[in-house]
C-alpha cells in the first residue's frame, strides 16, 4: 500500500511541476497549449545527456536549459510576432514529438543509473513540487514582482499605462514556465520512468494542462489535483492485478485515459463553470500590442 | 521597429492587411526551409541532400510503384487535413484524428468480422452488400467517436484538445487489445497484427486507385460549398468567429460544437477507411499502426498550411505524402535512424507558424538622404507649436 503511494507521489510530481509552470505563465496571460512538446523535448535531451554522461546533475541542467530555450521560442512567437497561442502552441508540441522522435530513437531503452535518490521514503521531486507550489504562491500574492505578473495577465494595457514593461514580465514567465515544465518533463524520464520510448509521454502534458484549468490558478489546488491524477493513474494500473482475467490488460491500459475524462466530466459542474469564468485571467491567450 | 545602420534604416511593420500572396509565399517558404533544414540529417550520414531530395522524388511522383504509394498516403493526410478544418472553422481544434481513424477501422473490420471474413482470405461473400456496410460502419464510428469531444465541449466546457488526446490513447490500446495476443481481430498467420480482408470485401479500383481517392477529392469540393454557401456551414462560420456572437443569434452552442466534430471524426474516419480496407497491399491492420496514427498529424499542419481551405489542402497533402513516404524509403536505404519523416513533421509545423506570422510583417529598407534637409524658414505669425503627431 504505501509502495503504491510513493509511486502515485512521483507521478504526481511530474504532473504538479509541469502545471505549476504552466499556471505561472498562464497568470500572466501566455497560454502554451504544447507542454506535452516541451516536456519531451527537455525530458529526451535531459535523458540523452544523463545517459550519455552518467550524471543526473547534467541531465536536469540540459532539460531545463532546453525547457527555458523552448519557452524562449514560444515567448517569441507569442509576444513579439504576436500569433494565435493555440497554434503557437500546437507547433511546440509537433516540433517536440517530432523531433524526439527522430533524435530519441537511438537512445532507446533504460537509463541505466541508479534510481534517484528519495528523501526520506517520499520522492525527492514531489517534495520540490510542493516547494515549488509555496514559492509560486509566494511569488504571486505576495511579491510586487508577483502583483505584476498577475495585472499582465489580467489587463495588459492598464499594466502599461502605469510603468510595466507587458513584453519584459511575460518573456520572464515564458522562459520561468518553460524551464519549470521541462523540469517535469525530466522528471518522468529520468526519475518516474527512466526508459526512454519515443512519444513516451503518453499525454500526461495534455493533463497537466487540463489541471491548470481545473485548479482554477491556484498553485495549491494544482499540486491537490496532481496527487490525485497520480494515484487514480496508479490504481488503475492495479485491476488487472485484482482481476486478471475480467480484460485482457491492454483494455486496462485504455482506462486511465477514460477515466480521466470522466473525471474532467465530473468537474465540470455550473458552479465550476461559473468560477472559472470569473478566475480566468482576463487576457490569457491574447496577444497584446503597444499603442505607439 | 526601426533599426539604423549607416545610412540605411530598416523598417519592420505590422501590415495592416494580409493578402493572399503573402500567406502563400510563406507557406512555400515554410515547406522550402524545412526540407533545407531536415537535409541535415542526411548530411551526417554523408549523403548529398540534394541528391537524396531527387531521389525522394524520383521514388514518390515519378515511380511504378512509389506514385500510387503517394497517392495513397496524400489522401490519407488529406482526409485527416478535413478532419482538422471543420472543427477549426467553428474554432475548435480536432487532433483526435488518430481515435476516429482507429474507431472507424474496427467498425468497418468489425462489420467483415461478423459476416466470417476472418476465416480465409478467399472465402466468398457478398462483396456488393457489405462492402458499403463496411463503409457505413466506418463514418458513423469515426462520427461517433469524434462527437464525444464536441459534446463535452459544447455542453460542459472541456477543453478539447485534452479530450481529443485521451480519446488517442484510449483508442490506440483498444486496437492493441483487438490484434494482440488471441484479440478477437488478429490474424491467423501473423502476431500482432489484424487479419487480412477477404478478397470479395475490397474496394473496387478506378484506374489503378481505389474509389476512396475519388470520394475525397469530390470531398474537397463539396466542403468548400458547404462551409461557404450553406447556412449550416455560414453558423460554423459565426460560431468561429464568435461564440458568444452566435449565441445571441440563437446558434446552439452545444450542437454546433458536436457537429463539428461528428464531421472532423466522420472525415477522419473515411481516412481509416481508405487507408486500411481500400488500398492495395494493406487490407488489414498492420502491425505498426501505431505509426499510422502519427501519420495523420500531417494532416494537421497540412490544414493549417492551406488555411482552412478543403482545395488548397489538396497539393499540399500532395506534396507531404510523397516526402514522408519517399524519405521512409531513403531511411532504409541510407540506413538512417528511425523516424526521419518524425523531425520533418516537427519542422515544418514550426516553421509553418514562423512563416505564417512573419508574413504579418513587411520589412522596408530605406536609404536616407546624406544631404541634411533644408531648415524650414518660418513666416512671421505662422505657429511654432508643432503637432503632437509629428
Amino acid at each position: 500500500m504505501s509502495s503504491l503511494l510513493v509511486i502515485s507521489l512521483a507521478a504526481a510530481a511530474v504532473f504538479a511541476i509541469a502545471a505549476l509552470g504552466e499556471l505561472l505563465e498562464q497568470r500572466a496571460g501566455i497560454l502554451n497549449v504544447g507542454l506535452e512538446g516541451v516536456m519531451l523535448l527537455s525530458g529526451t535531451f535531459g535523458f540523452i545527456a544523463a545517459k550519455t554522461s552518467g550524471s543526473y546533475l547534467q541531465g536536469f541542467t540540459v532539460a531545463l536549459l532546453t525547457g527555458a530555450l523552448v519557452g524562449l521560442l514560444h515567448g517569441f512567437f507569442s509576444i513579439t510576432l504576436g500569433s494565435n497561442q493555440v497554434v503557437n502552441g500546437m507547433a511546440i508540441w509537433i516540433l517536440g514529438f517530432g523531433l524526439t522522435t527522430y533524435i530519441g530513437y537511438p537512445y532507446t531503452g533504460p537509463l541505466g543509473l541508479k534510481p534517484f535518490p528519495t528523501v526520506a521514503g517520499l520522492p525527492t521531486f514531489f517534495l520540490v513540487a510542493l516547494a515549488l507550489a509555496i514559492a509560486i504562491w509566494f511569488l504571486l500574492f505576495k511579491t510586487h514582482l508577483g502583483l505584476k505578473l498577475r495585472s499582465v495577465g489580467e489587463n495588459p494595457s492598464v499594466a502599461e499605462a502605469s510603468g510595466i514593461s507587458v513584453t519584459g514580465l511575460r518573456y520572464l514567465a515564458a522562459i520561468l514556465a518553460g524551464m519549470l515544465v521541462g523540469l517535469g518533463g525530466a522528471v518522468y524520464s529520468l526519475v518516474y520512468n527512466p526508459v526512454w520510448n519515443y512519444n513516451y509521454l503518453q499525454g500526461w502534458g495534455f493533463i497537466a494542462l487540463a489541471l491548470v484549468f481545473f485548479s482554477l490558478w491556484n498553485p495549491f489546488l494544482v499540486v491537490a489535483g496532481a496527487v490525485f491524477f497520480g494515484i487514480l493513474w496508479q490504481l488503475s494500473l492495479y485491476p488487472e492485478l485484482l482481476f486478471p482475467n475480467v480484460f485482457s490488460r491492454y483494455i486496462w491500459r485504455a482506462m486511465p485515459f477514460v477515466i480521466t475524462i470522466v473525471v474532467f466530466i465530473v468537474l465540470s459542474t455550473r458552479w465550476f463553470r461559473l468560477r472559472w469564468g470569473a478566475t480566468k485571467p482576463e487576457a490569457l491567450g491574447l496577444a497584446y500590442q503597444r499603442e505607439n | 521597429m526601426r533599426a539604423v545602420i549607416g545610412d540605411y534604416t530598416i523598417r519592420v511593420e505590422r501590415r495592416a492587411d494580409l493578402r493572399w500572396w503573402h500567406t502563400t509565399l510563406a507557406s512555400v517558404l515554410a515547406i522550402v526551409v524545412s526540407l533545407f533544414l531536415v537535409g541535415f540529417a542526411f548530411l551526417r550520414v554523408g549523403a548529398d541532400p540534394l541528391e537524396v531530395y531527387s531521389e525522394i522524388v524520383k521514388y514518390a511522383f515519378l515511380s511504378e510503384f512509389g506514385l500510387p504509394q503517394t497517392i495513397n498516403r496524400a489522401t490519407f493526410v488529406l482526409l485527416a487535413a478535413f478532419a482538422l478544418i471543420v472543427p477549426l472553422r467553428a474554432g475548435l481544434w480536432n487532433i483526435g484524428m488518430p481515435g476516429q481513424i482507429y474507431a472507424a477501422t474496427l467498425a468497418a473490420f468489425g462489420v467483415a468480422y461478423a459476416f466470417g471474413a476472418k476465416r480465409s482470405v478467399n472465402v466468398q461473400l457478398p462483396g456488393e452488400l457489405i462492402i458499403p456496410l463496411m463503409f457505413l460502419a466506418a463514418l458513423a464510428a469515426g462520427a461517433v467517436y469524434g462527437a464525444i469531444a464536441g459534446f463535452l465541449r459544447g455542453r460542459f466546457q472541456v477543453n478539447e484538445i485534452v479530450t481529443t488526446m485521451m480519446l488517442n490513447w484510449a483508442m490506440l490500446w483498444i486496437v492493441a487489445h483487438m490484434i494482440r495476443e488471441g484479440g478477437p481481430f488478429m490474424g491467423r498467420t501473423a502476431e500482432g497484427e489484424g487479419f487480412t480482408l477477404p478478397t470479395s470485401l475490397r474496394l473496387p479500383q478506378i484506374l489503378g486507385v481505389p474509389l476512396t481517392v475519388y470520394i475525397a477529392l469530390a470531398l474537397a469540393v463539396l466542403l468548400t460549398w458547404f462551409l461557404a454557401k450553406t447556412t449550416l456551414g455560414y453558423r460554423i462560420r459565426t460560431y468561429g468567429e464568435s461564440p458568444r456572437a452566435a449565441e445571441y443569434a440563437g446558434i446552439d452552442a452545444t450542437r454546433i460544437s458536436t457537429l463539428v466534430f461528428a464531421l472532423g471524426g466522420l472525415l477522419a474516419g473515411l481516412a481509416g477507411y481508405h487507408y486500411f480496407a481500400a488500398v492495395p497491399g494493406v487490407f488489414k491492420i498492420p502491425k505498426n499502426y501505431a505509426d499510422f496514427g502519427d501519420f495523420s498529424f500531417y494532416g494537421l499542419i497540412t490544414g493549417l498550411i492551406a488555411r482552412n481551405n478543403p482545395i488548397a489542402a489538396i497539393p499540399v497533402a500532395v506534396l507531404f505524402g510523397g516526402v514522408s513516404g519517399g524519405a521512409r524509403f531513403m531511411q532504409g536505404k541510407l540506413r538512417l535512424a528511425f523516424g526521419i519523416d518524425y523531425a520533418l513533421l516537427g519542422v515544418l509545423m514550426i516553421m509553418m507558424v514562423a512563416f505564417q506570422a512573419l508574413a504579418h510583417y513587411s520589412v522596408r529598407v530605406e536609404r536616407q538622404a546624406a544631404v541634411p534637409r533644408p531648415q524650414l524658414e518660418l513666416e512671421r505669425g505662422e505657429s511654432r507649436v508643432e503637432s503632437p503627431r509629428h
